[in-house]
């Protein structure tokens, strides 16, 4: 049937082999130019994925880790954190903090230019930062600078700021990551605009955002920084699922992603012309104990718990190693931290059967651990379960949704139903007052802060005072150097690890950190040949 | 249309706020004061009684404003329409994608029943159908992405970022269209009429695709329809796994921040766009089947 056309193929036949022929030519014909490789997008363009979109680009309006990130890129503050979070001078060249701590003078570097022309003075600081502590303008991170009282502008490079009451961590407040300088003239043109559009100072300009899609910066020729950067544009991609953003890294889409889940740390590390970044995080991991209702109540029970869970256990299997027992309530990077027990809290199930028996729970009791619902919770979740059966304790795990996990935290203690809570913190600011106070002071119980242990002692309480009444580091270093010591002892929490941060790095690619609180800093991004 | 889509407005509003967790607390992170969380909600709105909060917003929502998204501050309409083009041109693809598919594979297999094509054909619907999309989604990146180079991981970049998350999501459309097809058609061939052409000496092919396929076609429509629904709704998994930034991914993403106005719109947009579909599909039936006459 059909007419024969040549070679036994009927024209049907012949039409259909054609179409396929074509189909099959224009699709995979050109594999090669097909795939995005970095590099054939123009000069050193580097792609990263991350893990979210950006929520907004308006650095005294953002909370999360991802605006922070690209905001780090485009903008500068009057001080910043190396990679390894340590304070160093951007806007500033130097500083002076009054010995009462309410006082802080910074001079500013000259001849510095915001992307759009604008010259960068006191007086555009002073903008800033009366624009974040306007009570009036709802700014999100408000509480970074509510405690100015007033900024003087000096002469043109040199701005003063007078604090309310002392505040011995002011520095670090400057170099937290929300604390940026727009240009005046990007403010002028309103909120909406700085939450879609950056303009700053910084090693890279904004070119565009495209939401859910990417972000765009180009090099800014101009930067204050000779030298920097080397990169010519940067392409930043929210990627949400991680085995598509490892999938990017391993195809060659990306040069930079962070963070690998646990789970395929060791396929990226075995894969070809891809490295695994670890970078020690800020973070401390710990399971909190209602301190003010029975069996935690009572201090030995709460150290019997920290002695029946082996951390070394949990580092190695439930961490696969990329982790570190708490030694102290904070962390190693945090300025103020001081160890209190080298390789932590002991493992000894003898000593918590003791305490337990001590203190009245010889038969052990029941009780309900709170966590989100990330596989690595619920991994630890029931790590934990097996380890306190072991003394008796009967652990029921609740894993909830984020914000519902959020809302019965906050609840205000008559109506707190917390009995343990897993849970963790990373200081903003890289001081020891944000990693402790907002956690062990009594003020700081829900929901005014993260207390969620409800742990109250007033010698604890007037040690965070005095740290922040004075401005010597030194001074401030001794007070939480002791401090911790008595929280360790107090025990209010399950002291648990802190972990390492993991991003994946296309080789030839430099200049690209992940930062201890979970940002990156991409300011120095590089591309060499491989 | 309208009482129902008030009605829907009605209960999307109660039920999001009826869910634990404060929108201004997330918005403003762990690491916030009272005071921080506090201004946020005042910033919001949400510290006026909920039924102040629902009339402001139907009086808003009349004239086309639906709000600023609780998460970026962007107007509402904005923030839909930067993730609606994605979902439809995703949705129409798939849909293309499977209906072609599906409808040759359920034709093949009706006209040549209980053969070898056949047997296959339904080894393949039944795999199209029970393979979960972020399986095969993340198999046919780490095949055709990452170990070949064909396509990108992800993310949308033009023609070629379109083909994978298409076919992940024709594959399960595919095979019901295909298991309707057959069905249905199988249904209409076994009729006299089609009998009777073939007795009266039309040649198989135009009876199969003048008199049996456009009388299979009513139940296939209706399903077309439906799929073509759930599609624009956002396929959520599918989106998230390549990263393509439709009203799925959105969802996703508004739902861990409580973000109330875009959810609010965002249900409203899906409701509308089922009721749309519904009334083309009725249509399409007087267009296709002469004995339905709308009073």
């Amino acid at each position: 049937m059909g007419t024969r056309v040549r070679n036994g193929l009927t024209r049907r036949q012949l039409l259909r082999l054609t179409g396929a022929g074509v189909a099959g030519a224009t699709l995979f014909g050109g594999g090669a130019p097909w795939v995005r490789k970095a590099s054939a997008q123009g000069t050193r363009t580097l792609t990263i994925g991350l893990a979210a979109d950006a929520v907004s680009l308006d650095p005294f309006n953002t909370n999360d880790n991802l605006s922070l990130t690209v905001e780090r890129c485009v903008y500068d503050g009057l001080v910043g954190f190396t990679p390894d979070y340590k304070l160093r001078p951007e806007l500033a060249t130097s500083w002076e903090a009054s010995k009462d701590a309410k006082t802080f003078t910074f001079h500013l570097r000259p001849n510095v230019k915001f992307h759009d022309g604008t010259p960068l003075n006191a007086a555009a600081v002073k903008l800033n930062f009366d624009r974040a502590r306007d009570p009036a303008n709802k700014l999100t991170r408000l509480s970074l600078v509510v405690m100015i009282s007033s900024v003087d502008v000096v002469n043109d490079t040199t701005v003063r700021f007078t604090l309310k009451d002392p505040f011995g961590a002011m520095l670090y407040n400057f170099a937290h990551p929300a604390a940026r300088i727009i240009s005046p003239a990007a403010i002028a043109k309103g909120e909406d605009y700085i939450a879609r559009n950056m303009v700053g100072s910084g090693p890279f300009r904004f070119v565009s955002w495209t939401p859910g899609q990417q972000i765009v910066l180009e090099r800014n020729p101009d930067f204050w920084q000779s030298g920097q950067p080397e990169a010519d544009r940067l392409i930043i991609r929210p990627v949400v699922e991680d085995a598509s953003r490892v999938a990017m890294l391993l195809s060659g889409d990306a040069n930079f992603i962070y963070p690998i889940p646990g789970v395929q740390v060791d396929a990226v590390s075995k894969a070809s012309g891809v490295t695994v970044q670890k970078r020690w995080s800020i973070y401390a991991n710990w399971v909190s104990m209602n301190c003010q209702h029975a069996p935690f109540q009572d201090v030995r029970v709460r150290q019997a718990m920290n002695y029946a869970i082996d951390k070394n256990a949990i580092v190695n299997v439930v961490e696969r190693g990329y982790a570190r027992p708490l030694d102290a309530p904070d962390t190693p990077g945090v300025a103020g931290y001081s160890p209190v027990q080298s390789g932590g809290w002991p493992y000894d199930v003898t000593k918590a059967k003791e305490l337990l028996s001590e203190a009245g729970f010889a038969k052990g009791f029941e009780t309900t651990l709170w966590s989100g619902n990330q596989t690595d919770q619920l991994r630890l979740g029931e790590a934990m379960q097996q380890m306190l059966a072991k003394v008796g304790v009967t652990l029921r795990l609740d894993p909830m949704e984020a914000g519902t996990l959020s809302a019965i935290r906050f609840k205000p203690f008559a109506d707190n139903q917390s009995q343990m809570n897993l849970a963790g913190w990373s200081p903003s600011t890289g001081d020891a007052d944000w990693a402790l106070r907002p956690l062990l002071a009594s003020q700081s119980w829900p929901p005014a802060l993260f207390n969620i242990a409800f742990y109250k002692n007033p010698q604890v309480d007037a040690a965070f005072a005095a740290a922040l009444a004075t401005a010597d580091q030194a001074k401030r270093d001794r007070i939480y150097a002791d401090v911790s010591k008595v929280i360790w002892n107090d025990a209010p929490w399950i002291f648990l690890h802190n972990g390492q941060n993991l991003a994946g790095v296309r080789n030839g690619t430099s200049g690209v950190w992940i930062m201890a609180d979970n940002t990156c800093d991409f300011r120095e991004a590089a591309l060499r040949a491989a | 249309m309208i009482p129902i889509l008030f009605g829907v407005s009605l209960g999307a509003f109660a039920f999001l706020h009826a869910i634990p967790g404060d929108p201004a607390r997330l918005l403003a992170g762990p690491d916030a004061t009272l005071e921080d969380v506090r201004a946020v909600q005042s910033r919001l709105g949400l510290d006026r009684p909920l039924f102040v909060q629902y009339a402001y917003f139907v009086r808003n929502a009349l004239g086309g404003d639906f709000g600023r998204s609780y998460r970026s501050g962007a107007p509402v309409r904005q923030v839909l329409g930067e993730h609606f083009g994605p979902t439809l041109e995703l949705s129409m693809a798939s849909i293309g994608l499977a209906v072609v598919t599906g409808m040759g594979i359920g034709t093949l297999q009706a006209v040549r029943r209980n053969s070898v094509p056949d047997y296959l054909s339904t080894v393949f619907s039944v795999a199209g159908i029970s393979t979960p999309a972020f399986f095969l989604g993340l198999l046919l990146i780490y095949v055709f992405s990452v170990d070949v180079h064909w396509f990108p991981t992800g993310g949308m970049s033009g023609l070629h970022s379109l083909v994978l998350p298409a076919v992940t999501l024709a594959a399960a459309s595919a095979a019901v269209i295909a298991r309707f097809t057959r069905s249905s058609l199988l249904e209409v061939v076994g009729e006299d009429f089609i009998r009777t052409a073939r007795a009266k000496g039309v040649a198989a092919r135009r009876v199969l695709m003048r008199h049996s396929l456009r009388n299979a076609l009513i139940p296939v429509v209706t399903l077309v329809g439906l799929e073509f629904g759930f599609l624009l709704g956002g396929a959520i998994v599918v989106e998230t796994v390549f990263s393509w930034p439709g009203l799925g991914w959105l969802l996703i993403q508004s739902i861990g921040f409580r973000d109330y106005p875009v959810l609010t719109a965002e249900i409203l947009l899906f409701s509308l766009q089922f009721l749309t579909i519904n009334l083309v599909v009725d249509v399409l039936y007087a267009a296709l089947d002469p004995r339905v006459v709308y009073a």
